[in-house]
């Protein structure tokens, strides 16, 4: 678990919406951080804690759905908890699909939302977490040797010992030793372990690229 | 005799001298040197008829003419004593008391011999020389005749002898010529300048030669040019010779003067004949045709000398050819005319035989005895036809007016009715006497009546086109009707009213039918509020949810606390406040929703347009807000108010702001501005702009106001089309322009309040 208590981020243009959500998570103990806009927002340095976003879909400037996509598109996987006044089909399916949360219309009920922030809060932990055992395994994978590195990645991709000694044109043996050693590096317990951790690590960046 | 008798004196002194006497047939006498007779002879007595007695001493004297007897009797008497010769001329009485004149003169003196000194002897003969004298007193007279007529003839006269040297010239020549000494001697080279002399003496040489001249020529007198008529004549002594030229001058300047003034006049009426546009005939007794003028030619069509020594019947046709003939035969002989001769109307025949109506006047003139008829004829038929075209366009106006299915009426200057057609009697059921004047009135519906009757005294007296909507009595169902009445004036020349003509219409059905169109006119505005509502309905939706979802929250916020019995008595106090705040601003929001979209009659009231703006400007505020548009009001403070519809003038706006705001809805590379202006403009109205930077027309300009058209996805294209038509029915006007460089202006006026009502 990441440290820190969570924090939701409000924004609506209407001060006494903004007031009153303020207030009704409070009531559950969140910290909530509330803003007028979502450019004001976005110049803000976002804590290392789990947090969700609470957002207007109809807003001056960028609208609730552009931001969601302005987020993506920065790399900002944040939770988003859409709240509109006069949502339709089109536009809710369009946040869900993006990755929102929950699309609640207002006035909701106040469980209803909290149920939301909540959901939100857990999902940005998980993949806090998440994020953080990515780190942790591709600093230990920066620690093997360039060789080390290319025999996992033929291990990975199904070859036996004796086909990778065979392509990188050394002895069976050495093969070996370099697997055990990295297998050691990487904190695997088994080749099975090792194929998942390689996921993990080329996984996001495969598709993020 | 008397020399023989002298010559006899010396052989014959004893001859005795009575005897002597006796013997002589003259008359003789013999006178005593005191001058007393002493005695006389026969013939003497035979002569006077009176005795010796009568005829001796003194007493013939008594013989001799009264006028003659003194002078005689002084050379009588002065002579004899003298003894000097005597002659006298003087007039002796002749037995029949007649005078005749005689030479009386002194014939011999005869010395007595055997008597005394005093017997001295004188014989005195007595010649008849009456018929000498009486010559010479024919020839003065003659002579004097002759100057007198010389002398007062208008004439120039004057002769010159053979040198060229005046003998005579009359008074009126001294006179031309200002001589005023004695003429006689001088020449012409002494009179006149060189050149004239010069001329005048060059025909005085043709005249010596024998030849009578007779010429024109030009002199300058004292007064200047003359015209003149020399005659010049040679003058004959006994022998036949020349020995003078004679000189008669007339002058013809006057005449000449005349002569052209003659013929100037002359020229004149002939140039009127030749040009005259009526045909001029002339004929004589017989009816003849002696002159026709051009236009004779040319409205009869005959050539230009065809007509002369025709009948003047050519002219005519057949019917009227008797009429005239009998006529001018009876007028010749009585002096009696049978037509006009002034302008009577007729009819002509053209050589074509075409028969046309003319006007014709007739001038009468004797010349030489006989009479000569002048007519003057004028081609009429264009006069008769425009005439006749007249009446029947006057026809077929009264036919039309009485026919026509509209009611008509007309009005003095004063707005007195003074005619009214049949429809307007058959509408109102009354008699035409009782419609004009003011009776009109009476079909008026009372509550119309004052306002109707003070707008046309007003039309009457400022000479304005006059209209009316009334209420009129229908005499076929007694129910009043709506109609309208117009008037415009007929003015004479100079602008004054003559007349009104007027007309009513009955327009009752039209106005039912009017307000029922109103009416759908109404619910389609209604409709398209709807519409735009519906439009607005995310913003609308959000703008209510958004202060009724702060209200949950605070409220289940406060449910939260209270159930944890955390619920401080300060924040609730606070939390309430603004649970009351929002819930306000949530009715305030539905509120201006429902006043937009009520259905209700429209109701004209002197409304602020700017207030309304405002209004409007808060409908549409969240769309404007939310699409980042930049509203730039320009109201104009202190302007009229206006004469409307409230909620009408906010659907036009409205709809003027919200196509305005969708117009930018795409633009992201320049702001998106939204003015929204209100001025008075040029012609005193309230106008209103609402300007966007936003997509513009395109090549839409002209359709956008056509209905069903639009741009929209989900427009109905009725928005623009409503909104004219609600400015229109507001007396105003609605329009688009570009904007500059980019966008939209749309445009309404609408009448200030004060002057709408006008």
């Amino acid at each position: 678990m990441t440290g820190g208590a969570p924090v939701v981020f409000v924004i609506d243009d209407d001060p006494s919406v903004r007031s009153s959500l303020k207030f009704l998570l409070s009531t559950v103990g969140l910290q909530v951080d509330s803003f007028g806009s979502a450019d004001s927002f976005l110049h803000k340095e976002p804590p290392d804690v789990p947090s969700c976003l609470v957002l207007d879909v109809r807003m001056p400037g960028l609208s609730g759905l552009d931001f969601q996509h302005e987020l993506a598109t920065r790399h900002i996987h944040i939770p988003i908890v859409f709240i509109t006044g006069h949502g339709d089909i089109p536009m809710t399916v369009r946040a869900m699909k993006a990755g929102a949360v929950e699309f609640l219309t207002k006035p909701f009920r106040d469980q209803d939302l909290l149920d939301a922030v909540r959901v939100a809060l857990e999902r940005d932990r998980a993949r806090r977490e998440q994020e953080k055992e990515v780190v942790d395994l591709q600093r230990r994978y920066d620690s093997l040797t360039s060789r080390e590195q290319q025999v996992i990645s033929m291990l990975v991709s199904g070859m036996l010992n004796k086909q990778i000694a065979g392509q990188l044109g050394t002895a069976e043996s050495t093969v070996k030793v370099q697997r055990s050693r990295a297998m050691e590096k990487m904190h695997a317990e088994s080749l099975v372990d090792l194929v998942r951790m390689i996921e993990k690590i080329k996984g996001p960046s495969e598709k993020a690229s | 005799m008397t020399v023989e008798t002298h010559g006899a004196r010396e052989s014959s002194e004893q001859l005795d001298l009575r005897t002597l006497i006796e013997k002589i047939p003259a008359l003789v006498l013999c006178a005593l040197p005191d001058g007393s007779v002493e005695f006389v002879n026969r013939a003497w007595q035979e002569y006077t008829g009176c005795s010796p007695q009568q005829l001796s001493g003194w007493v013939w004297q008594t013989t001799i003419h009264p006028d003659d007897v003194d002078q005689f009797i002084d050379e009588w008497t002065g002579a004899l004593a003298a003894g000097k010769p005597f002659q006298s001329e003087a007039r002796i009485r002749r037995t029949d008391g007649q005078y005749r004149w005689f030479l009386i003169r002194k014939a011999l003196t005869v010395t007595p011999t055997h008597r005394s000194e005093s017997s001295l002897r004188t014989l005195i003969a007595c010649e008849d020389i009456n018929e000498r004298k009486e010559a010479e007193v024919k020839l003065h007279e003659s002579e004097i005749l002759l100057e007198a007529f010389f002398e007062n003839s208008p004439n120039l006269i004057f002769v010159k002898d053979r040198q060229g040297q005046y003998l005579y010239a009359n008074k009126e020549f001294k006179k031309a010529f200002h001589v005023t000494d004695e003429i006689k001697g001088k020449t012409d080279d002494e009179l006149f300048s060189a050149e004239q002399a010069a001329a005048f003496q060059a025909v005085d040489r043709q005249v010596l030669a024998g030849v009578p001249t007779k010429y024109e020529d030009v002199a300058l007198y004292e007064d200047g040019q003359h015209s003149r008529i020399v005659q010049k004549f040679p003058l004959f002594n006994a022998e036949g010779e020349i020995y003078s030229i004679g000189g008669v001058v007339t002058d013809i300047t006057e005449r000449k003067q005349e002569e052209s003034a003659r013929r100037y006049t002359e020229e004149r009426h002939r140039l009127v004949l030749e040009t005259a546009n009526d045909a001029v005939v002339s004929i004589d007794e017989s009816s003849v045709i002696l002159f026709a003028n051009p236009a004779t030619m040319r409205i009869f069509g005959y050539d230009s000398t065809e007509l002369i020594g025709k009948p003047l019947t050519v002219l005519m046709p057949e019917f009227l050819r008797k009429l005239h003939e009998n006529g001018f035969r009876r007028y010749l002989a009585t002096g009696q005319r049978h037509i006009n001769w002034q302008g009577t109307e007729l009819a002509g025949l053209r050589k074509n035989g075409q028969e046309f109506p003319v006007e014709v006047s007739f001038g009468e003139l004797t010349r030489d005895g006989h009479k000569v008829f002048t007519g003057f004829i004028r081609d009429i038929s264009e006069r008769k036809q425009a005439e006749d075209r007249l009446r029947a366009s006057e026809r077929t106006l009264r036919q039309l007016t009485e026919t026509i299915p509209q009611m008509l009426w007309s009005a003095e200057a004063d707005g007195a009715i003074d005619y009214c057609n049949q429809r307007v009697l058959d509408y109102t059921g009354l008699p035409a006497e009782q419609v004009h004047g003011a009776g009109w009135m009476k079909t008026v519906h009372p509550d119309d009546i004052e306002k109707m009757a003070r707008a046309w005294t007003a039309a009457v007296s400022t000479g304005e086109p006059f209209q009316y909507e009334f209420r009129c009595l229908r005499a076929a169902d007694r129910a009043y009707r709506w109609c309208i009445s117009g008037a415009l004036p007929l003015r004479d020349e100079k602008g004054r009213v003559m007349k009104w003509f007027g007309s009513v219409v009955d327009l009752h059905d039209w106005k039912e039918a009017q307000q029922a169109l109103q009416m759908t006119q109404v619910e389609l505005a209604r409709v398209s509020r709807l519409t735009t509502m519906g439009e607005l309905a995310a913003s609308i939706a959000h703008e209510v949810n958004q202060p009724l979802t702060a209200v949950t929250n605070n409220g289940n916020a406060c449910l939260r606390l209270h159930a944890a019995g955390n619920l401080e008595p300060e924040v609730l106090r606070r939390v309430l406040e603004e649970i009351v705040a929002d819930g306000t601003r949530a009715s305030a929001v539905i509120g201006r929703i429902r006043a937009f979209i009520k259905k209700k009659p429209a109701e004209k009231n002197e409304l602020p347009i700017n207030d309304v703006i405002e209004e409007v400007l808060a409908l549409a505020g969240r769309e404007i807000y939310e699409n980042r548009i930049l509203l730039e009001p320009q109201l104009t403070t202190a302007l009229p108010l206006v004469l409307a519809d409230r909620v009408q003038l906010q659907q036009v706006l409205l709809n003027l702001i919200m196509n305005s705001v969708e117009a930018m809805t795409p633009v992201t590379d320049r702001p998106r501005l939204l003015g929204v202006q209100t001025r008075v403009d040029e012609s005193g109205d309230v106008l209103v702009a609402v300007r966007d930077s936003g997509t513009g027309f395109g090549l839409e300009k002209d359709r956008v106001f056509t209905p069903f058209f639009t741009t929209k996805a989900n427009g109905m294209g009725m928005g623009l089309s409503i909104s004219r038509s609600l400015v229109e029915n507001h007396g105003g006007r609605l329009w688009a322009t570009s904007n500059s460089p980019h966008g939209a202006v749309f445009c309404f006026t609408l009448p200030a309040a004060g002057r709408s009502a006008s």
